[in-house]
């Protein structure tokens, strides 16, 4: 089947089988592997892309559904060599440890703050429950969170 | 004035160099990687828990492009995936594909095609035929007489070995007389506690590619914290001259010790890469990888003896190890339990008789703390009671009894000994606990309501590393490669692993501090098996203590080059040189102080020398450390128990580290933050359970059925406290110690006492779940 979307800004036409994932779409055929494979059923947030500024989780998404829409990538988030204040803020943070869950909560943050861009705390974390994190226990995730919300105010 | 003062690129934070790649998503991880003409692999699993394979019958397999591999196309040789012990110590007991399953989900066949889900129909096609046999569940019926065996036969030091009654290894311990001891005790508590099998949940699923080179090589990306053991034992199994296999270090997606092994599917890849002469790429998906690791299952019988002053005077520690299918160096846990657990409090008559018992299950390998997670939950646990009983103030009772500066240490175990010579221990608890105010938490089960809140405590440590001032069982070492390159930066190569906590930047950040530069001029270079010295396995929190050690050793190396060679072009003395950095230049000099014109920068230096032939400054050596030294840590914990539901919910964390010199601040606070988010689930969530009617786990592998904490299970920022001692390690670089492992360790004895002082009732099963609860406050109870 024959779907087109914009990926970071980029009109694409792909001819794809009825039961393609977007995020194997994305990682396979496009090699943005910035998505990650963490779990397949909509568990930990790892592939978390924006469909047309909504977070979805690309594991749980088919290709075809995509027609027409406006996928944004965590690539696509920072031109060249300046970064988006959201990545600039987790790495001042210390917000990245494996940096596996990254991309997944940056994309959801980015997402966040477009509807919020002044989140209480609670906000943070109820927003970001989907996304999981082994490694740094959330704290300094929420506070690059913070950060970032500052930084785009 | 704290030792600190003095240094400049420690202590600060600065941006971790792979930063940039990690947040704009273009950090290739293992299973993020790919080949031109790659195949992709499948492996065929054992549904059953116990089994013996008759037939393998690949004749359905119709697509041409398909490789199959069955056990009798595999070197026959038994192994051990993890290498981090003396042949000795080494108990063999796995292949690379098995004919006799001993776990369901364990390796069978394996198959490699053009894509997923051509490799998926072939190993649909392939047909297997199964003996079943009589599966075991519990580490106790199977250790009864006429239960199934597990191994009839395994291999240690090139010796075949008879296992008896699925019993795996055994250890003894004793020092002076426990029996006596407890006489003289005017205070005995004895209780037995339960663990439960947790799952790592790395979040990137264990991957490999592999690819086939001329002249019978090959080049493996896997997630894998030891690059060299990796090479061992694929050279090994399939004889290929070490030389020719090339191990890359790629980034590791979390590993909390599930990588410490050799992973299953790295001998399987390089055989179908060999086989099919393509690349090879195969990554468990989370179910799989669910069924192919976890932590080990613990069942303690601890006994504690007091005097009637509050000192303890003996105990005795039973601990049988439940580890699944096979071992993944069992024997040296064995060593280790025993470690952790007399290395807390000074105990001086004490006995130990630790077993691990095979049982068809997924099998146990290392997480996080390595077994001292588990014991000091029981240990802390149980040292509430005791202090309860004689009459001491549980934070008093440790105070009086704990291990800490100029005392014996054996963490690693029976033969890694060392004295301790820096401790924080008293600052921990004495500041931790004016934070919590602990001397007024509320008395234990004086709530009623439904709502009730309580304090516990739990002290621990784990060790920096498995060093000591003479050789043991267990092989640790590292090394590095220091050398100046041509514009004055540096170059800092080692085969060390960052499982994300920074390690290599706190490396780099030793050797610009020893040489005298910003951080920036130091580059932390991707390295290989081929461009780098042996180095152990990047885990016991080894990191910094070994890697920064031999980071620090080379960097010395690399200053006494730079004087030689600066000398000699100055026409100076090197003794007589000094070192400082100009920022306008951006650039270290190194000059004869009061003679003007006598200086370089370490730019022109390097220029000078290529032009003038000299050479590079570099230096690569091997660095052993002369110690094992433990960071300490403590957590004080404030809870809520719903006693209408059962949830618990953190209210308040305090936690005290002692790491010796902190040399990331923030990521060693997320250590600590991320030590407690394990803990603290380890109490009151997680756990692995099989099906007795199938023999697999009871929820199947999905991660769906397998919770972690989240965002919302956490405390908030402003209840959660991180502080450091001001301590200094002696034998670590620039006085560093290790923090990856203790900030874990006692968490979950923390939280625990922080259950029983909210409820006035103690448990003695992980995790506290909240059916427990609400059996014990008598449901109703609570409502009144
Ligand atoms: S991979 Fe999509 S939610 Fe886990
Ligand atoms: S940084 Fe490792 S999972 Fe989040």
């Amino acid at each position: 089947m024959k779907v087109t979307m914009t990926v970071n800004g980029r009109a694409r036409t792909f001819d794809v089988e009825p039961n393609r994932l977007l995020l194997n779409l994305l990682r396979e055929d496009l090699d943005l592997t910035g998505a990650k494979y963490g779990c397949g059923m909509g568990e930990c947030g790892a592939c978390t892309v924006l469909l047309d500024g909504e977070p979805v989780m690309a594991c749980m998404t088919l290709a075809v559904d995509c027609e027409g829409a406006t996928i944004e990538t965590v690539e696509g988030l920072s031109s060249g060599e300046a970064l988006h204040p959201i990545q600039e803020a987790f790495i001042e943070e210390g917000a990245v440890q494996c940096g596996f869950c990254t991309p997944g909560f940056i994309m959801a943050t980015k997402a966040l703050l477009g509807e919020s861009p002044e989140p209480t705390e609670p906000e943070i974390r109820e927003y970001l429950k989907g996304n999981i994190c082994r490694c740094t226990g959330y704290v300094n995730i929420v506070k690059a969170v913070q950060r970032a919300a500052e930084a785009l105010r | 004035m704290s030792h600190a003062s003095t240094l400049q690129v420690l202590g600060r934070d600065t941006p971790r160099q792979d930063g940039v790649a990690k947040v704009t998503g273009r950090e290739k991880y293992a299973s993020d990687m790919s080949l031109p003409g790659m195949l992709v692999a499948r492996v065929l699993k054992s549904p059953h828990p116990h089994a013996r394979v008759k037939s393998i019958d690949t004749r359905g397999v119709s697509d041409p492009q398909a490789v199959t591999l069955t056990p009798q196309e595999v070197p026959g040789i038994r192994f051990c995936p993890r290498l981090v012990s003396t042949p000795e110590a080494t108990y063999k007991d796995w292949r690379v594909l098995t004919d006799k399953p001993r776990y369901v989900g364990e390796p069978v066949a394996a198959v490699a095609a053009e894509s997923e889900e051509a490799a998926q129909r072939a190993l649909e096609a392939m047909r297997v035929e199964y003996e079943p046999l009589a599966a075991v569940y519990d580490a106790f019926a199977s250790m009864e007489e006429g239960a199934e065996p597990i191994h009839d036969v395994i291999e240690l030091n090139d010796q075949a070995l008879k296992v008896e009654r699925n019993v795996a290894c055994q250890m003894e311990a004793r020092e002076g007389d426990p029996e006596e001891g407890f006489k003289a005790a005017a205070h005995v508590v004895e209780r037995t506690y339960r663990t439960s099998r947790r799952y790592h949940a790395q979040l990137e699923t264990k991957s490999v590619l592999v690819r086939p080179e001329p002249g019978g090589g090959v080049t493996i990306w896997s997630t894998t914290q030891t690059l060299h053991n990796t090479r061992i034992l694929i050279h090994e199994i399939f004889g290929i001259p070490m030389g020719r296999i090339r191990v890359v270090k790629v980034p590791l997606g979390g590993s909390f010790g599930s990588s410490i092994q050799v992973n299953t599917v790295v001998p399987i890849a390089v055989a179908l890469a060999l086989k099919s002469r393509r690349p090879v790429k195969l990554s468990l998906t989370r179910e799989e990888d669910l069924h192919d690791h976890c932590s080990y299952q613990m069942v303690f019988r601890l006994k504690l003896g007091a005097d009637s002053d509050g000192k303890l005077v003996a105990g005795h520690l039973d601990a049988w190890l439940d580890i699944g299918g096979h071992q993944v160096q069992a024997y040296p846990l064995l060593g280790c339990v025993v470690g952790w657990w007399v290395s807390l409090y000074r105990l001086p008559h004490k006995s130990y008789v630790g077993k691990a018992v095979y049982t068809n299950k997924v099998p146990s390998c290392a997480f996080r703390g390595y077994g001292n997670p588990q014991i000091t939950w029981a240990v802390e646990t149980l040292m509430d009671e005791l202090a309860e009983k004689a009459g001491v103030d549980p934070l008093d009772f440790r105070l009086m009894n704990y291990i800490g500066k100029g005392d014996l240490f054996w963490g690693q175990g029976p033969t890694v000994k060392s004295i301790i010579q820096s401790c924080g221990v008293e600052e921990i608890l004495s500041r931790g606990s004016e934070m919590i105010d602990w001397y007024n938490r509320p008395k234990a089960g004086s709530q009623r309501g439904r709502y009730r809140r309580g304090v516990g405590m739990g002290r621990g440590y784990h060790t920096s590393s498995a060093g000591a001032p003479v050789p043991g069982t267990v092989v640790d070492f590292g090394g590095a490669m220091v050398k100046l390159n041509e514009d004055g930066t540096f170059d800092y190569v080692s085969a060390m692993m960052d499982h994300g906590g920074g390690t290599m930047d706190a490396n780099a950040k030793i050797v610009a501090e020893e040489l005298g530069v910003p951080i920036h001029k130091v580059n932390i270079v991707n390295a290989d098996t081929g461009t780098t010295v042996y180095d152990v396995c990047t885990h016991a929190s080894r990191g910094i203590y070994s890697g920064g050690g031999a980071a620090l050793k080379v960097a010395r190396q690399v200053k006494d080059k730079i004087r030689e060679n600066a000398a000699r072009l100055l026409d100076a003395y090197p003794h007589a040189l000094k070192f400082r950095y100009d920022p306008e230049r951006d650039q270290a000099v190194i000059y004869a102080e009061g003679v003007s014109g006598r200086e370089l920068t370490f730019k022109e230096l390097a220029y000078a020398m290529r032009h003038k032939n000299l050479g590079t400054v570099a230096a690569v050596d091997s660095y052993r450390q002369p110690s094992c030294p433990p960071h300490f840590t403590g957590y004080f914990v404030e809870v809520e128990v719903d006693t209408w539901t059962g949830r618990v919910r953190p209210l308040r964390v305090v936690a005290g580290a002692d790491i010796g010199t902190v040399i990331n601040p923030k990521l060693a606070a997320g250590q600590v933050h991320g030590g407690f988010a394990q803990g603290w689930s380890m109490v009151v969530n997680e756990d692995l359970p099989h099906d007795p009617a199938t023999g697999d786990l009871l929820n199947r592998g999905f991660l769906a059925d397998y919770k972690v904490p989240t965002t919302r299970d956490m405390p908030n920022l402003d209840d959660f406290t991180v502080f450091f001692t001001d301590t200094y390690e002696p034998t670590g670089p620039f006085g560093a110690k290790g923090i990856g492992e203790g900030a874990l360790n006692p968490v979950a004895g923390a939280v625990a006492n922080a259950v029983q002082n909210a409820l006035g009732v103690r448990f003695y099963d992980l995790p506290i779940t909240k059916d427990m609860i609400l059996a014990a406050v008598g449901g109703k109870e609570g409502q009144a």
